[in-house]
């Protein structure tokens, strides 16, 4: 007998593995048009994956107090053999799990994914979207330098514009009046314990939406139509589709590895592509460095609060705007999924994207 | 006449009595979290903080630190001293005192100050607060 067949029957008559695996996997059936873009959340998941991988090695040389961060870091960099690699696979692919979060997201709207009572599955996967942005902006505190200082005082003075207790809410952000031990101590506990473990049970959340509802149909050609709102629960089956695995699953495999190709790519073609000069100094809570920026994706937000000579007003709309998103399916409650029947929403879709884009750059050149 | 208390009923009962010590004890312990989640009160609140007169030429700036925040004392002319926080009103950067122009600048979203902290441009919504200061000698006194 294989052993390969041997471990598997053991396993089998214990746990009942096949049986799983033709429920789950070769008996779940995806749409037989389902496309490249359907991929994204595989493709998120290995990353996410690979920040834990990535995040647990550098744990072993970080050290959370203001006067060392700084150091470990660069002797996490410079004398740990490949120290460099972990750090930059963590701090870059931050930065893809952003894109590919964009990603994911621009094409669940694009595609009307969100319709058809799925609005559990959009609503759990804008808070990832969200708690990722939380998880990035407590991360970049963690190497104490300028960049990460100033980044972080200028983001949680942000919240100095609600009215009231605006002023009481920077100081418990921060666990004092300015960014210190006190708030590294608070964002390094969140970044590697109190954000992931919320993190991971809200994609699980998500992958159970996703599940449970059955995957939409992709809004091209002739498999499209929409369905009736009925009454009760339905799960939309795809009884004549293509099974998750092996088929989609090989999909799914090699998006994943062109991700990491485009990782790898960053790492050692351009790896100051996210890292200004004020990532390799240490943080002097005396000088703001001028033109200090935040990450590409914090951009739009930097240049509205630039934009509107009130602070609460800058807030509001990027707070109204979040909200708009968040409640997308409650507001487009149309069936259409087809873009070209949708002209309104594509309109705006583009323009949107469009001023995300020119108020970034507006703020990145500001 | 005795009356009948039936498994279902004794089970509701103890759902709703452990349902009710358990949203008792989540809010008691609501508030050690948030004390502790707190930040601490700042040491030396209110203390006055002195500084060398010689730290301070005519026409420089000295960056300190008073009372847990960064603070500025300048002269702006020969024997004037002003001392103001060097938290810039809008989002908290430190403002960067200009020499030539003789006021200050953030480096964050371009924000302006005069030397004795009022908003001269950019998006700051209130001047800079000031502190007292005084000449004791050949230290300044601030606070």
């Amino acid at each position: 007998m294989q052993p390969i067949k041997w471990l598997v029957d053991f396993i089998d008559v214990r746990l009942g593995i096949r049986d799983i695996y033709e429920r789950e996997l070769h008996g779940y059936l995806l749409p037989r048009n389902v496309n490249v873009w359907y991929t994204l959340g595989a493709v998120l998941m290995a990353l996410f994956g690979l920040q834990i991988v990535t995040g647990i090695l550098l744990l072993m040389f970080y050290v959370p107090d203001s006067e060392k961060a700084f150091s470990s870091v660069q002797y996490i960099v410079n004398e740990v053999p490949f120290g460099w690699l972990f750090r930059m696979l963590h701090a870059v692919g931050a930065n893809v799990i952003m894109i590919a979060l964009l990603m994911h997201m621009l094409s669940v709207m694009f595609m009307g994914s969100y319709k058809g009572r799925r609005e559990f599955t959009w609503l759990t996967g804008f808070t990832v979207f969200n708690l990722t942005l939380g998880l990035c902006l407590t991360g970049y505190l963690l190497p104490w330098s300028q960049l990460s200082f100033w980044a972080t005082t200028v983001a949680t003075d942000a919240a100095g514009a609600i009215p009231v207790v605006g002023d009481y809410l920077v100081e418990f952000l921060r666990g004092g009046p300015t960014v210190d031990n006190q708030t590294l101590g608070r964002f390094f506990a969140l970044h590697v314990v109190g954000l992931p473990l919320i993190l991971l049970g809200l994609v699980g959340v998500h992958l159970f939406c996703v599940k449970r509802r059955g995957i939409s149909v992709p809004p091209f050609g002739t498999a499209y139509h929409t369905s009736e709102e009925l009454p009760f629960f339905e799960h939309e089956k795809h009884p004549d589709g293509i099974p998750f695995f092996p088929n989609y699953f090989v999909k799914d495999a090699a998006v994943i590895c062109f991700f990491i190709a485009f990782l790898l790519a960053i790492i050692f073609y351009a790896p100051a592509m996210f890292f200004p000069e004020a990532a390799f100094e240490k943080a002097d809570p005396f000088l703001t460095p001028a033109h200090i920026k935040p990450e590409w994706y914090f951009l739009w937000a930097y240049q509205t609060l630039k934009i509107f000579p009130s602070k609460i007003i800058g807030l509001g709309v990027q707070v109204v705007f979040m909200t708009f998103l968040a409640l997308l399916p409650f507001i487009d409650r149309s069936p259409e999924r087809r873009p070209a029947k949708r002209p309104l929403f594509v309109t705006c879709y583009v323009l949107g994207i469009l001023l995300f884009v020119a108020i970034s750059i507006w703020g990145h050149y500001s | 006449m005795t009356t009948q208390i039936t498994p279902p009923q004794r089970r509701k009962f103890l759902f709703i009595l452990l349902g009710g010590m358990g949203a008792l004890l989540g809010a008691a312990s609501a508030w050690p979290l948030f004390r502790f989640l707190s930040p601490l009160a700042a040491k030396g609140g209110g203390k006055q903080v002195t500084i060398p007169r010689s730290e301070v030429a005519p026409g420089k700036a000295h960056f300190f630190q008073f009372h847990g925040k960064p603070a500025v004392v300048l002269q702006p002319s020969p024997g004037k001293f002003v001392a103001l926080s060097a938290v810039c009103t809008h989002l908290g950067c430190i403002v960067a005192w200009q020499e030539q122009a003789g006021e200050f600048q953030c480096p964050c979203h371009g924000g302006r100050f005069s030397a004795e902290g009022q908003v001269l441009g950019g998006p700051p919504p209130k001047p800079l607060e000031s502190f007292a200061v005084e000449l004791d000698g050949d230290q300044l006194k601030v606070g």
